[in-house]
């Protein structure tokens, strides 16, 4: 196919959604039930995708494919809501998100910051659109360079930003939480010889500990207590004119906005790794490089946009190796992937061959849920804000319940209760003591991939380390852990300072 | 109106009644329940849905496929049809990894409790990355026995069927090879593409994108027989190492089964239904599509099949350390 034959393509692709009244339907409707998944903590975009696998199946393959990209894109956008509302993110894409948006709604401005984030997410996912048609090609060869011993410094290295990150002053707090992430995530069978692990013989422990009542409890207990025995209210919000953000503050933002839209892809792109870590790593460098890094923890603009934008981009960048590769870049994506084989698509490196043009379907599909996505999210962000106006007396123990049934929900087994509650005053206990949750939670989703991913790697090389700094990208990564680890040692601080006074001089 | 009504109901009653007398008569008077115990949308419920509805067209009944998942090796479908009565009224979609239900704590009996029937299912094939110096099996299995443990071989998880299959493979050609186990299918393939294993075992159907690319090269199945792919012929290990015939073939079986205590003249309904359901156009399009062998086997037969696969999975999961409770105590013989 020629450039003018795909854009024809496209575009007749997008003619062909916007014509049909069924299809513009779905689209609203499965965006919207996309942002409630996305804002209840406990339902997830995998869990909504996998749900709408099963009732669209009898449908024809145009209207499958709409409904699903639409809860995709949908629930990635959605967690935002909880993470500004209440604190408690809705997924864990948008746990960054908390960190800033939170702060911003205490102090009145929780409608700015919905506007910013709806719009944030919408360029992000149109830039990862246009990544899905452009780069394809080149971004498959790149995750090719990636094998255990890369994706095992990879979660290594999510682990260790995330708690630099969250707990800048004294970033040792933050690693320490994360290690403890990493060893709840040894609990259960492990995934190489299946030999169980702190199991104690209980049963439902073997399958290990699932990410999303740890989430739940994690998140949600701590901030239940805390608001009700601060027992303050909400600050009165500010009368909201208008949600939609002006072009002045998009045209601020908009190089933070390009920024996290590619680091998105990027990690999209990579298998196994989904918008979770996007966020998280976007976060980072904004904050790394932005002017103003003491805003950051008191709602910062750039921080907000930059865990939304990318965790949105990164829905694009995940169906990069989906379509070309059948790989699927994200944990939402590999739910895509059953839903597409069960429509009998077969996605791989023969998918053009067979069904040319899909890509490009995709990529229209992908425009207008997040042309769909902004429209939904500005009109809702006005009502949903009036959420806080209900005392927290009230709002809290209606979190409360959603809480348990949210982490009962997802395959609906008592264990995660018991799961749940224990979790939530540990880090209740812990955060008192000012040590940060994410990397706590970060540590649980990567520590499986860290684990499988260095033993496998081990096994490939057996038993030598020598791989670590032989192959380009572990040598690379192997260096950005260092440094970040040194970053928070005194030594090097002083060292640091030195240095630049030395050059000053 | 009410006349009407009353009318309504009495005709109602009576037809069902009609209905009822019938059913001690002939199999099936009323919709037959398959209760499958894995998820909506995956290869066992597809191939399900699909027999079925054929199969309900040749009895002129509806039968139902009702998804009862969860529990260990589908045990919560296999309880719930096990616990219903034997008149042919309750099948149990099932696949090969079913077998396992037992000594992993789940179901509480053996798989002779049942009678098999078996769709098919996607043969595993052993693959080699393009660039790999092998061209045939043989070369392969000579390099491997001049450098015992050198070569990598990525599979699923260890206990899984292809996991299985890999061990089958160097027991029955006597080498040694390095087995990277990977989470799932998928994964093995994807470090085939990084380099990390240069071959991998799994089925036909997760690699026929990557054959079709030509980023894989298919050196031998895993099955007795060669398989025809997109006009080109896959040898049989078994031709080069008749050895394997002791340790393999262990191949995925999708199918379903009812109650052994059933009456025989309904399960002769079943077979013969089930015989005329695999011979219809669209069972044999989803079979070709998804590079299925397709058997169509019942009775003694695909007993025995799941016999074997029960004994192989049941001991090798025990040795690993992974089962719950000693296969023996079921009675299961150590293959």
């Amino acid at each position: 196919m020629n450039i003018i034959q795909s854009f024809t393509y496209f575009f007749s692709s997008l003619g062909q959604v916007i014509t049909d009244p069924v299809s513009i339907l779905l689209l609203f409707g499965s965006v919207m039930m996309g942002i409630i998944f996305g804002a209840l903590p406990g339902l997830t975009a995998t869990l909504g995708v996998a749900l709408l696998t099963t009732l669209t199946y009898g449908m024809q393959l145009s209207h499958a494919l709409v409904s699903l990209m639409g809860i995709y894109v949908g629930a990635v956008y959605g967690g935002s809501y909880g993470s500004i509302m209440i604190n408690i993110p809705g997924t864990a894409s948008a746990a960054a998100t908390a960190l800033e948006g939170y702060p911003l709604s205490k102090r009145g401005l929780a409608g700015k910051a919905l506007g910013l984030t709806t719009t944030a997410s919408a360029i992000g996912t149109v830039v990862g659109m246009f990544f899905v048609v452009i780069f394809t090609p080149l971004i498959t060869k790149l995750s090719l360079q990636f094998t255990s011993f890369e994706f095992f410094l990879l979660a290594f290295f999510g682990i260790m930003i995330s708690g630099s990150i969250s707990c800048p002053d004294t970033p040792q707090k933050g690693w320490l939480c994360g290690f403890f992430g990493l060893f709840l995530a040894m609990i259960g069978r492990d995934q190489l010889q299946t030999y169980p692990r702190f199991t104690f013989g209980i049963t439902s422990l073997e399958s290990g500990l699932e990410t999303v009542p740890v989430l739940i409890g994690a998140f949600g207990i701590p901030q239940i207590i805390q608001v009700l025995s601060d027992n303050r209210a909400m600050p009165k919000q500010n009368k909201i004119d208008r949600v939609l953000p002006s072009w002045k503050a998009i045209g601020r933002n908009i190089k933070h906005i390009v920024r996290s839209a590619l680091i998105g892809v990027g990690i999209g792109a990579v298998p196994g790794i989904g918008e979770d870590i996007a966020a998280w790593v976007s976060y980072g460098t904004a904050k790394k490089t932005s002017k103003h890094p003491e805003e950051f923890g008191n709602g910062s603009e750039e921080g907000i946009i930059a865990s939304e934008t990318a965790n949105n981009s990164c829905i694009g960048g995940a169906m990069i190796p989906l379509l070309s590769m059948g790989i699927p870049g994200s944990p939402p994506a590999a739910m895509l992937l059953g839903a597409l084989l069960l429509h009998g698509i077969a996605p791989g490196p023969m998918l053009e061959v067979e069904r040319p043009g899909f890509t490009l379907t995709v990529s229209a599909i992908l425009l207008l849920a997040s042309i769909s996505m902004w429209i939904i999210g500005i009109l809702l962000a006005k009502q949903v804000s009036k959420i806080l106006k209900v005392p927290s007396q009230l709002l809290m123990p209606i979190v409360g319940v959603l809480c348990i049934i949210g982490s009962y929900a997802l395959g609906l087994k008592a264990i995660n209760l018991y799961l749940m509650v224990p979790m939530g005053i540990i880090t209740y206990l812990i955060t008192e003591r000012g040590y940060p949750i994410p990397p706590l939670v970060i540590g649980v989703i990567l520590g499986n991939m860290a684990d499988a991913n260095l033993r496998r790697g081990l096994m490939v090389s057996k038993g030598s380390l020598l791989p670590f700094i032989q192959r380009p990208v572990c040598l690379i990564l192997v260096i950005i852990i260092i440094f970040t680890f040194l970053s928070g040692t005194s030594f090097f601080k002083n060292f640091l300072s030195k240095l630049k006074g030395k050059i000053i001089k | 109106m009410k006349k009407l009504c009353i009318l309504a109901l009495v005709c109602l009653i009576a037809i069902t009644g009609a209905f009822a007398q019938g059913s001690g008569e002939v199999y099936p008077s009323r919709d037959i329940t398959n209760v499958m115990v894995w998820g909506a949308g995956g290869g066992t419920d597809l191939a399900n849905r699909l027999v079925m509805a054929e199969m309900g067209k040749i009895l002129n009944v509806n039968i139902n496929v009702n998804n009862v998942t969860g529990g260990v090796g589908g045990s919560i479908g296999l309880f719930e049809a096990y616990g219903r009565e034997a008149d042919g009224y309750t099948l149990v979609g099932v696949s090969e990894s079913c077998v396992t239900s037992s000594v992993q704590g789940g179901f509480d009996k053996r798989m002779n409790v049942w009678d098999f029937f078996i769709i098919g299912g996607s043969p595993d094939v052993l693959s080699v990355t393009p660039n790999a110096p092998f061209n045939t099996i043989v070369e392969l299995v000579e390099y491997c026995k001049a450098h015992p443990g050198e070569v990598r071989i990525g599979g699923s998880a260890a206990g899984s069927i292809h996991h299985l299959n890999v061990l089958g493979f160097c027991n029955g050609a006597g080498i040694e090879m390095n087995f990277i186990p990977y989470d799932s299918s998928a994964g093995s393939q994807n470090a085939a593409m990084t380099g990390e294993v240069t071959c991998v075992i799994t089925s036909v159907q997760e690699q026929a994108e990557l054959l079709k690319a030509g980023k894989l090269r298919p050196l031998g199945m895993m099955t007795p027989n060669e398989f025809e792919f997109e006009g080109k012929t896959i040898p049989s290990a078994f031709d080069f190492y008749p050895a394997l015939a002791d340790y393999l073939p262990l191949e995925q079986q999708i199918g379903f089964a009812i109650r052994k205590d059933a009456p025989e003249s309904v399960k002769a309904t079943l077979q013969d239904a089930f015989t005329k359901a695999m011979a219809t156009e669209a069972v044999q399009n989803y079979g070709r599509d998804r590079y299925f062998t397709l058997k169509g086997l019942y009775g003694e037969e695909a007993n025995k099949i799941f016999d074997n696969l029960e004994a192989t999975f049941c001991w090798t999961l025990w040795d690993l350390g992974a089962a719950k409770i000693e296969p023996s105590k079921f009675g299961i013989e150590r293959p």
